[in-house]
């Protein structure tokens, strides 16, 4: 475990000495909400429910942002020849993996916060506090599915340049997979499986149930359940596949 | 008994052979060299002997384990700069310091920190970010890094590159009082008067070692040119075997005057190994 805390400690030193990095990463995804609001008051449909699709967004707002600088954080390690002096100097894949999931979660537990307030703000949310929690509490997850995701991609790409083509691959599905927008239940089966693999999908299936009056988070622990799962697989996945060298 | 074993250790790239049954062993408190043009297969070595990547065939152990079946012992056991200085350039000497120390679980961490600042001479620029460093000043961030935590064994890819003259001779000042203090050294290089600072050298050239002896006996194996004058007329002659045949030309022929001998260098020994030994690049 002091490995996996010496591993995070150093990387929030690294996220701490960047200032603007760390400026814009909490900045931008606001930004992308405010274009998101604007974008949604202009719909004006009335067969558009706006309550349902407030929350999902700022979800996926906070998804992308957190999964695209998570991609590139092993690449950066591996072009910069350290990961190799990490292995050699005793770190294991547990122990990066980790500590690199625990420093971005600290960025992405802010990044949450800042997006959940940013969405009571616009939005007016008139939520109580415990379905207020408990939708942070669903972001917050997101946020570290996200980044083990970004993390598991990273492993795959040799050059930073190979990243590129992964990151429309996990975002963009999501977007048309993730029941928010088009309903699932319409699609073709496989485009169905398809959409039970994102993580948005389920994430946005736990926020409508919460949005409804009277939910507790007590009564959708199945579903909280399924998210910290999804943690887990992707995290050894991500630990299972982190390569020393060829 | 070896330190650092090879035994007829090969790597294979794809359709590259970076290394071709290397056999080799370096013996205890030794500065063992490996000399070679880029690409020769120094760096290849070095990482089958930290567990970095293993061999296609052949044998490998360092203090009798095997870094592929037991990386974790023997990486706690060396200490390994790599080639390029493989830092954390926007965190501070210290900081890269302490980082690496909590990997080898070092004691007293912080004043071995603090010993090697003063011995690299960055102690003024300890919470400076590496980025602002020169090439040199990097590259002693990243000994000190390899020597934290005080291994029997340092495996160092050209230590020295871009490194100023005085900061060299430093280094190996250094290297030299760890190797009487019984550590085992084993250092690649492609500057040929670095060389000789080793107490054996193999010299590789396209994965395979064409010579392996003490830098003086390979110097050996080199030609002399001999410039004579004899009644005032010149000759110049080329002595392979110069030590042996140079005591004969002088006490025999009363009619040499003068002679002038002009010994290859290292950099000529070796580049005669090289196309003598070495062949065409391979695939």
């Amino acid at each position: 475990m002091s490995k996996v805390l010496a591993v995070a400690q150093r990387v929030l030193r690294q996220l701490a000495a960047d200032r603007r990095f760390l400026f814009l990463s909490l900045v931008l995804p606001m930004l992308i909400l405010a274009i998101a609001k604007a974008a949604i008051e202009t719909l004006n449909n009335p067969f558009i429910d706006i309550s349902q699709l407030v929350v999902p967004i700022g979800a996926f707002v906070v998804h992308f942002v957190t999964y695209v600088l998570c991609a590139i954080v092993l690449v950066r390690e591996r072009t910069m020849h350290t990961l190799a002096r990490m292995f050699v100097s005793g770190y294991r894949q547990v122990h990066i993996i980790g500590g690199y999931v625990l420093a971005y979660t600290a960025l992405g537990t802010l990044q949450s916060l800042a997006i959940m307030l940013e969405l009571r703000q616009l939005f007016n949310l008139s939520y109580r506090v415990p379905t207020l929690v408990s939708l942070y509490l669903v972001i917050w997850l997101l946020a570290i599915i996200s980044i083990s995701l970004g993390i598991l991609v990273s492993n795959f790409a040799r050059t930073e340049g190979q990243i590129f083509p992964f990151i429309p691959m996990v975002t963009i599905p999501g977007i048309f997979l993730s029941d928010v927008i088009i309903s699932l239940d319409r699609m073709p089966l496989w485009a169905q499986w398809l959409g039970r693999a994102t993580p948005l999908y389920h994430a946005n299936r736990l926020i409508q149930r919460l949005i409804r009056p009277d939910a507790t988070l007590a009564a959708n622990w199945l579903h909280i359940g399924t998210l910290v799962l999804y943690i887990v697989v992707v995290m050894t996945l991500a630990t299972r596949t982190l390569r020393e060298s060829d | 008994m070896s330190v650092i074993q090879l035994t007829n250790a090969s790597k294979r790239y794809g359709r590259i052979q970076a290394l071709d049954s290397v056999t080799l062993s370096v013996k205890a408190g030794e500065i063992f060299g490996l000399l070679g043009a880029n690409g020769a297969g120094k760096s290849t070595l070095i990482r089958l002997l930290t567990g970095s990547t293993r061999p296609t065939s052949g044998s490998i152990t360092v203090l009798g384990r095997s870094p592929v079946r037991d990386s974790q012992a023997v990486r706690r056991e060396i200490g390994y700069m790599p080639q390029a200085p493989a830092l954390y350039e926007d965190l501070s000497p210290r900081d890269n310091l302490r980082f690496f120390g909590h990997a080898h679980q070092t004691e007293g961490l912080e004043e071995r920190i603090s010993e090697l600042l003063d011995f690299s001479n960055l102690r003024h620029r300890e919470r400076d970010a590496v980025h602002e460093f020169s090439g040199g000043m990097k590259q002693r961030v990243s000994l000190a890094c390899a020597l934290l935590h005080r291994p029997p064994v340092l495996l160092l890819d050209e230590p020295t590159a871009g490194v100023d003259p005085r900061l060299r001779a430093e280094f190996w000042k250094h290297f030299r009082e760890l190797a009487a203090a019984g550590v085992t050294l084993l250092i690649s290089t492609h500057q040929m008067d670095e060389a000789l600072y080793c107490d054996r050298l193999a010299v590789l050239s396209d994965g395979r070692v064409i010579a392996c002896d003490t830098p003086r006996n390979i110097l050996h194996q080199g030609r002399a040119k001999v410039r004579v004058w004899r009644n005032g007329n010149l000759t110049e002659e080329i002595l392979e075997d110069y030590p042996e045949r140079l005591p004969t030309l002088l006490g025999l022929d009363p009619s040499v005057t003068r002679i002038e001998l002009q010994e290859d260098t290292l950099d000529n020994v070796l580049l005669g190994l090289i196309q003598e030994r070495g062949g065409a690049p391979r695939e």
